[in-house]
């Protein structure tokens, strides 16, 4: 059988415990003092019995008589009147007995047949009902101490018993005493300990009573000085405020990102809203129509990118699902993947991506191509015009179309090196970039293969938009044990050092004159950084804004663990 | 008119100026962040403030502030993405005009710009009848003694500006202010030949009237030179010339 202990308050368990632990002395109490009532009532009786047998003795007398017998002079006996006595002389002659008694034929201890027995012997004597304690001693009665020769010494044996149910009535009367008294002190501290707790525990109820009124609107917890100084208290309270003030921090960032993501919404239902009205506002031409329409579209692209970007930050910071196999993909293939994306926008702003070392692209080249062309983005940056149009529609591919590389439509800005990461590389002309020889370094780190594509094509996608034309953008990989490291770096014009704190920060642009115009949404890094923690990994950007330097530039360090 | 637009969403921006030169006819300076927004209003030579809320580098509530620290009283209407009659009460307590929610109609934006400018001038009526002349600022339309004048946009956007101040000599300088943006080149001889025109076609509508456009030569111009007002026209009081 199983029972289930039903959770008791803390104070009601604690009065139990107190009032077990009194019962328990209580009852110590009384056995120990019932032992030791014993003891002194028994001494008492002993002494009491002693006395009364000396005063028997006492009355033994010369019976004046030819043989210088002794005879017992009962008149002046002055004892209780359910005392016993008998008295024998050395001949076993009874000299006299108490009336109540009818001899010590039926006393085992002080039978007439031990009247030698042990002087000072204690015996257990049952009459009438009543239990006797019987004293035996020997004493010696001096006949005529006077004559010559000191007289005649006559020994007699003197049984002396008292009935012993008094004191045990004393012994009982102060055990009841002790045993009331305890009694009475459980009954009375019982309620004065319940109270006191009450009273003790007062401080915790009013940490929780301030606990409670802690809600999203009102954060506010501040504990009474004596909370944070009372050592049960101190753990708990300091907990508690750690806590809401982690709950505050995150609580008032998630609204921050609300309100920031309702802006950036708004703001681009604005955007596409005002454009159409525009065009309403007054009849136009076919071609404004047109040009206008386009503008649209290239709104509504814009506020598309917004909502994916938002998605994919909501998904990166989800919690990864704990059911079925660890997701695992090998880092380099997801940088091919997003250099082959990406490779439009670098060919539209004239920066050459360098890989290193390069991924083996061959093989699945033909399919590929095919389904690049395919895709509908590449329709829509071919004939758009602008670079921000490239870098929406390159990074749509990035749900849809798993695009890897096709050697149609590898440009000249795409160099790819077959070193390892330890040698110096060279860079490599065309030919040496669509027949790499590369050792392809395999890192699998534990991410799902699109959130890794997203990682890698959201920061080239960075460096490739802040990399000034006819400049190189390096990815380098390299493993460092159970870390795969991928470093990504511009010569772009770096980011200011008041603005490095705040990159990964959501709807942060670093170049707030430049920002919109570069289009992004401002969440690439933040979504960067999520999928990155969620793989547990480590992001870092380091920047060199001065342009004089050869380092100046911008470089960001990806740490991931390998799965594999 | 001329109006300071502050917002730094580039397509926003684009199609707000788009609308308010468009429609009314204003002269729109455009601002992407809040410091640049705030060097332009300094030059004080703007009839409406057109300011976004979260902007880089200083956000419009500072703009806003400043702006009013210096004791400026050119209109201000906020475009803002946030909720809430706290940010409302907020802005409007520090001294915003009025306030509009993204995303917002074009139509009621233009409309609110119109209405501020209207106000800050002094004149509660679209219409405004000043001096015999009728201008209705929503069809564009001016009449005479109700004669209908038929003027060019130039035209009517410097009698728009001058019919709000009668009595008052407005200087070249500040009529070449209020109705063109700083990309255009200021020839004065432009607002000259454009004064000049106006005034024509005035003057043909009623041809018995005095001259309704004075020009001081060397000061500038000034609506009805001699004639005393006429009727329950509402004529604000003379503000200094910026």
């Amino acid at each position: 059988m199983k029972f289930r202990i039903q959770p008791r308050s803390i104070a009601f368990r604690l009065i139990v415990a107190v009032l077990a632990v009194e019962l328990v002395s209580s009852i110590l109490v009384v056995v120990l003092s019932f032992g030791y009532e014993r003891q002194l009532h028994f001494r008492a009786f002993d002494v009491m019995l002693h006395g009364r047998a000396d005063s028997i003795l006492g009355a033994v007398q010369d019976a004046e008589d030819l043989g210088d017998n002794v005879m017992l002079d009962q008149a002046d006996l002055h004892i209780p009147p359910e005392d016993i006595y008998e008295v024998w002389d050395a001949n076993g002659r009874l000299l006299g007995r108490s009336n109540n008694w009818q001899g010590t034929g039926n006393s085992p201890g002080a039978g007439p047949g031990h009247p030698t027995g042990p002087s000072g012997e204690i015996s257990e004597l049952r009459l009438n009902g009543h239990h006797y304690s019987v004293l035996r001693i020997q004493g010696s009665r001096t006949i005529d101490p006077g004559e010559q020769g000191g007289g005649k010494t006559r020994q007699v044996t003197i049984l002396y018993g008292s009935p012993t149910s008094h004191v045990w009535h004393a012994i009982r009367g102060a055990v009841e005493f002790y045993a009331a008294g305890s009694l009475f002190l459980l009954l009375v501290t019982g309620p004065l300990i319940a109270w006191l707790l009450h009273r003790g525990l007062l401080p915790l109820r009013q940490l929780a009573a301030l606990a409670s009124q802690v809600s999203v609107d009102s954060w506010q917890f501040a504990p009474p000085a004596s909370a944070r100084t009372t050592p049960e208290l101190a753990p708990l309270t300091l907990a508690l405020e750690s806590v809401l003030q982690r709950l505050e921090r995150s609580f008032l960032q998630q609204r921050a990102f609300v309100s920031d993501a309702a802006h950036e919404l708004k703001t681009a239902v604005a955007v596409q809203k005002s454009s159409l009205q525009l065009l309403s506002m007054k009849r136009r031409s076919p071609q404004e129509y047109l040009a206008g329409l386009e503008r649209c579209l290239a709104d509504s692209l814009r506020l598309e990118e917004l909502v994916a970007d938002m998605l994919a930050l909501a998904r990166a910071e989800s919690p990864a699902p704990t059911s079925g196999p660890p997701p695992s993909v090998d880092l380099a293939a997801c940088i091919q993947q997003a250099v082959a994306q990406l490779e439009s926008v670098a060919a539209l702003r004239n920066v050459q991506v360098f890989v290193d070392p390069s991924a083996n692209c061959r093989g699945t080249t033909s399919q590929v191509a095919e389904k690049f062309n395919r895709s509908r983005i590449r329709k829509s940056f071919v004939t758009g015009h602008d670079f921000s149009r490239a870098a929406n529609a390159a990074k749509s591919t990035w749900a849809s179309a798993p695009a890897a590389l096709s050697s149609g439509t590898l440009s000249g800005n795409m160099l790819f090196s077959a070193a390892s990461s330890v040698v110096p590389q060279e860079q490599q002309d065309q030919e040496g970039a669509l027949a790499p020889e590369g050792v392809s370094l395999e890192a699998f780190v534990p991410l799902p293969p699109e959130d890794c594509t997203l990682l890698v094509s959201n920061l080239l996608l960075n460096a490739l938009q802040h990399s000034p034309p006819e400049s190189t953008v390096e990815l380098r990989l390299t493993r460092e044990a159970q870390t795969a490291v991928l470093v990504i770096q511009d010569r772009g014009e770096g980011i200011a050092i008041d603005a490095l704190p705040h990159v990964f920060d959501r709807f942060y642009r670093g170049d707030p004159s430049r920002a919109r115009t570069t289009g992004g949404t401002g969440l690439g890094l933040a979504i960067s950084k999520a999928i990155v923690k969620k793989a547990g990994g480590a992001i870092e950007i380091a920047s060199q804004p001065d342009p004089n330097l050869p380092s100046h530039g911008t470089t960001v360090t990806v740490r991931l663990p390998t799965a594999g | 008119m001329r109006v300071l637009l502050v917002e730094d969403e580039v397509r926003l921006a684009e199609n707000l100026a788009t609308a308010l030169r468009d429609g009314p006819g204003f002269a729109v300076d455009w601002a992407e962040d809040g410091l640049i927004g705030d060097d332009l209003a300094r030059n004080a030579c703007y009839d409406l403030i057109v300011l976004d809320l979260m902007l880089p580098r200083l956000d419009g509530l500072s703009v806003l502030k400043r702006l009013r620290a210096r004791r400026d009283a050119t209109p201000v209407l906020i475009l803002t993405a946030k909720d809430g009659a706290d940010s409302i009460i907020q802005l409007l307590n520090a001294g915003a005009d009025d306030y509009l929610a993204k995303p917002f109609d074009l139509g009621e934006l233009i409309a609110r710009a119109k209405a501020l400018i209207r106000r800050g001038k002094g004149a509660a009526h679209p219409t405004l009848n000043v001096l015999g002349l009728e201008v209705n600022t929503l069809e564009q339309t001016v009449r005479r003694q109700g004669v209908l004048v038929d003027l060019s946009p130039t035209e009517y956007r410097i009698l728009e500006y001058l019919i709000h101040r009668p009595r008052v000599i407005v200087s070249k300088r500040e009529l070449l202010e209020h109705l063109y943006d700083y990309n255009w080149e200021h020839h004065s001889n432009v607002i000259e030949v454009h004064v000049s025109n106006l005034r024509k076609k005035l003057d043909a509508a009623l041809p018995e009237a005095e001259p309704i456009v004075e020009t001081m030569r060397g000061r500038g111009y000034r609506l009805a030179p001699s004639l005393p007002s006429q009727g329950p026209d509402q004529s604000p009081a003379p503000e200094p010339a910026p």
